[in-house]
C-alpha cells in the first residue's frame, strides 16, 4: 500500500505542478501586456503645464475661484492646460479619470497646437447622474503613440468628498 | 463518565516539532512586525481611514491573535486544564471581536456610509459566508475538521489578512497612480498587486495553521478546506467593505441599496466559492501536498505551486475580467454569471479534481489502515465495523439508527464512537508514512478513547 501511496501522492503533486506550469504562463502573459502599455523608453522629458483645477460653470463654460485639489460632491470642475508647454510635434490628449478608473472628460487626441481652443477640459457628470461621483480623480495629459498613451506628460490628483 | 483526552500532542525528543515550532514563531514574530510597521506608517504617512483603522485596530487584531492560538493550542491540553485555557481565548477573542466590530464601525464604515449600514451589510453577508463555511466543512467526506480550526481560520482571513494587506496595497496602489499611464497599464499593475499580496497575506494564515496545528492537517483535503475557509472569512471582510463603500458613493443618487445588493450577490453568492475561497484553497491544496511529501525540495515546490496558482487566478480575474463583455441589456445578467464561469471556473474545476482525487486517496488509505487495525484484534475497530466506517452514507446511516434507538443523545455518542476511529485509523496512516511526531503512545491512548466510546454507546 505504501508505493500505491506514493504513486498517488506523485498524482497530486504532479497535477499542482502542471496547474502551476499554467499559472505561470497567465503571470507572464500579464507582464507582457503590462510591458506593451506600459512601453519601456518611452520618457521624453517632456513635461505639459497644467495651470490649475478650478470649479466649472458649465453653463458658462468657464472656470472661477482658486486652483484647489478637494471639491465638495455638488461642484463641478475643470483643468486648464497650458498646450503651448508641450512640443508642437507630439499627439497628445487629457483625461480625466474617476476612482473607477472610467474616463470622466476628455479632449484630443490631436496636436498641442490643435488643441489650443480646448485648454478647459472638465469632469462631466455621468449621464443619468445628478453629481460626480465622490473619489479620488486622476487628470493627465498623454502623450500618445499609434493611438496608444504611452507616456504621462503631467498629473494632477482631486478629491471629491463624498458629502 | 469518559475522562479520556486527545493524546499529548508533542514527543519531547522529537526533532521535528522544535524546527516547526521555531518557523511558525518566525513567521509570526514577521506578521506581528508587519502589522505594526504597517499600521504606523499608515497612520503617519496615508492618513487615510482605512490606514487610522489598521492602527486603531492594532490591539484588536493582537487580541485575536492570541485568542486564537490559545483556542487551537487548549484541545492538545488534558481536560483539567483545558477549561481555563478555553475561557481564556474565549474572553480575548470577544473582546478582540468586540474591539474590532467598534473599530471599523467608527473609523472605517461609520464615515462611509453610517454603523446602521455597515450591520446591515455584515448581517447580509454572515448567513452567506457561514453557508460557504458548512459546505466547505462538509467536502472532508471522510474526516472532518474541527469547527474550532475551521472557524479560527475563517477568522484569520477576515481579520488578520485584511489588516495585512492595507499597508501594502495602498503604497502599491499610491506609487503606480503616481507613475503610470492610467488605463490597462495601470489596471495590470493594480492586479498584479491584489493577486501577490492578498494571497501571500491570506496564504500566512493557512501555512501558520498548518504549522501549530499540524496534527490537524492531515493531507491535500485539509489543505483545501482550510485554504477555502481563510478565503471565506477574506471575502467576508472585503464584502463588507465593497458594499458599505458603494451604498455610500450611489446613495446621493438613489440606488445606495441596489449598488450595495448587487456587490452582495457577486461577492456572496455567485463569487462565494468562485473567488477567494478556490484562490486561497490551492495555497491549502499546496501545503497539504508538502505535509506528505518525503523531501524538503519537493514540500518548497507544492507550497510554492500552490502559492503560484492562487496570485496567478487572483490576476487573472482582476486584470481580464473587464475585457469580458457586459452589455447593458437584460442579456447582461447572463454574461455576468458567464464570465464568472468561464474565468474562475476553470480555477474551481481544477480544485474540484485536487479535491476528489484527494478525498480517494485519503479514503483508500484510511480503509486500508482501518482494515489492518481490525486484524490486530485489540478491539478498537471490529472487521464488520470497516466498510461502514469507509462509507459516508453507511456512517450517517449508522448514526440514524441510533437516533432512532436512543434519540439525539445516542445519535451523538455514536458520532463520537465513529470520529474517534477514523482519528485512530489517520494516526496510523500517518505514523505508517513517518510523518507524525507524537509518540506511539499516542496512539495507544486514541485505541483506548476508542474502546471506552464503545462501551459508553454500548451502555
Amino acid at each position: 500500500m505504501g508505493s500505491v501511496t506514493d504513486i498517488q501522492l506523485r498524482t497530486l503533486y504532479r497535477t499542482l505542478l502542471v496547474f502551476a506550469t499554467v499559472g505561470v504562463v497567465i503571470l507572464a502573459i500579464g507582464l507582457i501586456q503590462f510591458a506593451y502599455f506600459e512601453r519601456p523608453g518611452q520618457a521624453s522629458g517632456v513635461k505639459a503645464n497644467i495651470v490649475g483645477v478650478y470649479k466649472y460653470d458649465p453653463a458658462a463654460g468657464q472656470t472661477t475661484g482658486p486652483d484647489r485639489a478637494e471639491y465638495a460632491r455638488n461642484e463641478e470642475f475643470a483643468a486648464v492646460v497650458d498646450w503651448s508647454s508641450i512640443p508642437s510635434n507630439l499627439t497628445v490628449d487629457a483625461r480625466w479619470y474617476d476612482s473607477f478608473g472610467s474616463i470622466e472628460g476628455e479632449v484630443g487626441p490631436g496636436t498641442p497646437a490643435g488643441l489650443t481652443n480646448d485648454k478647459v477640459v472638465p469632469v462631466q457628470v455621468p449621464p443619468g447622474y445628478h453629481f460626480v461621483l465622490p473619489g479620488r480623480y486622476t487628470f493627465v495629459v498623454e502623450r500618445l503613440q499609434d493611438g496608444v498613451p504611452v507616456e504621462v506628460l503631467g498629473r494632477r490628483f482631486v478629491l471629491v468628498d463624498r458629502t | 463518565m469518559i475522562t479520556s483526552t486527545h493524546p499529548p500532542a508533542a514527543d519531547p525528543e522529537s526533532k521535528l516539532r522544535p524546527s516547526r515550532y521555531g518557523i511558525a514563531l518566525a513567521v509570526s514574530a514577521l506578521v506581528i512586525v508587519a502589522l505594526i510597521a504597517s499600521s504606523i506608517l499608515n497612520y503617519v504617512f496615508l492618513d487615510t481611514v482605512p490606514g487610522r483603522t489598521s492602527l486603531y485596530g492594532l490591539l484588536a487584531v493582537a487580541l485575536i491573535t492570541l485568542g486564537t492560538f490559545i483556542l487551537v493550542r487548549a484541545y492538545n491540553r488534558d481536560r483539567a486544564t483545558r477549561r481555563v485555557h478555553l475561557i481564556r481565548a474565549a474572553v480575548l477573542i470577544g473582546i478582540g471581536v468586540l474591539l474590532w466590530l467598534l473599530v471599523i464601525d467608527v473609523f472605517l464604515y461609520t464615515q462611509s456610509a453610517g454603523p446602521g449600514v455597515a450591520a446591515v451589510c455584515a448581517l447580509a453577508c454572515l448567513p452567506t459566508t457561514a453557508f460557504g463555511l458548512w459546505v466547505v466543512r462538509r467536502m472532508d467526506r471522510n474526516h472532518k475538521e474541527p469547527w474550532r480550526l475551521v472557524l479560527v481560520a475563517a477568522a484569520w482571513g477576515a481579520i488578520v489578512a485584511t489588516s495585512l494587506v492595507v499597508w501594502g496595497e495602498t503604497v502599491w496602489e499610491s506609487s503606480a497612480q503616481h507613475t503610470l499611464v492610467p488605463g490597462p497599464g495601470l489596471d495590470t499593475s493594480l492586479a498584479f498587486m491584489a493577486g501577490i499580496l492578498e494571497e501571500l497575506a491570506k496564504g500566512l494564515a493557512v501555512l501558520l495553521l498548518f504549522l501549530v496545528m499540524r496534527n490537524e492537517f492531515d493531507d491535500v483535503v485539509d489543505g483545501i478546506v482550510y485554504g477555502a475557509a481563510v478565503g471565506l472569512g477574506f471575502n467576508f471582510l472585503e464584502s463588507i467593505s465593497y458594499m458599505t463603500n458603494l451604498y455610500s458613493i450611489f446613495s446621493p443618487e438613489g440606488f445606495g441599496g441596489v449598488a450595495a445588493g448587487i456587490q452582495w450577490y457577486g461577492r456572496q453568492v455567485l463569487g462565494l466559492f468562485f473567488g477567494h475561497a478556490t484562490y486561497t484553497a490551492y495555497i491549502g491544496a499546496g501545503v497539504g501536498i508538502a505535509r506528505q511529501l518525503p523531501t524538503m525540495r519537493m514540500k518548497v515546490m507544492a507550497i510554492g505551486a500552490g502559492f503560484i496558482i492562487a496570485i496567478a487566478g487572483h490576476f487573472s480575474w482582476d486584470a481580464w475580467a473587464t475585457f469580458f463583455p457586459i452589455q447593458n441589456t437584460l442579456f447582461g445578467l447572463v454574461e455576468i454569471h458567464l464570465r464568472t464561469l468561464i474565468m474562475t471556473g476553470p480555477f474551481t474545476a481544477g480544485l474540484i479534481a485536487l479535491l476528489l482525487f484527494g478525498i480517494r486517496y485519503e479514503g483508500q488509505n484510511l480503509l486500508d489502515q482501518m482494515q489492518k487495525e481490525a486484524a490486530t484484534g485489540q478491539g478498537a475497530i471490529l472487521p464488520q465495523e470497516v466498510p461502514i466506517l469507509a462509507s459516508p452514507w453507511q456512517r450517517l446511516r449508522q448514526r440514524l439508527q441510533a437516533l432512532n434507538r436512543a434519540g439525539p443523545s445516542g445519535y451523538l455518542r455514536v458520532s463520537r464512537l465513529q470520529t474517534a476511529q477514523l482519528d485512530l485509523a489517520m494516526e496510523r496512516w500517518h505514523r505508517e508514512r513517518k510523518e507524525i511526531d507524537t509518540p506511539l503512545e499516542a496512539e495507544q491512548q486514541l485505541r483506548e478513547k476508542v474502546i471506552q466510546l464503545r462501551h459508553w454507546v454500548a451502555a
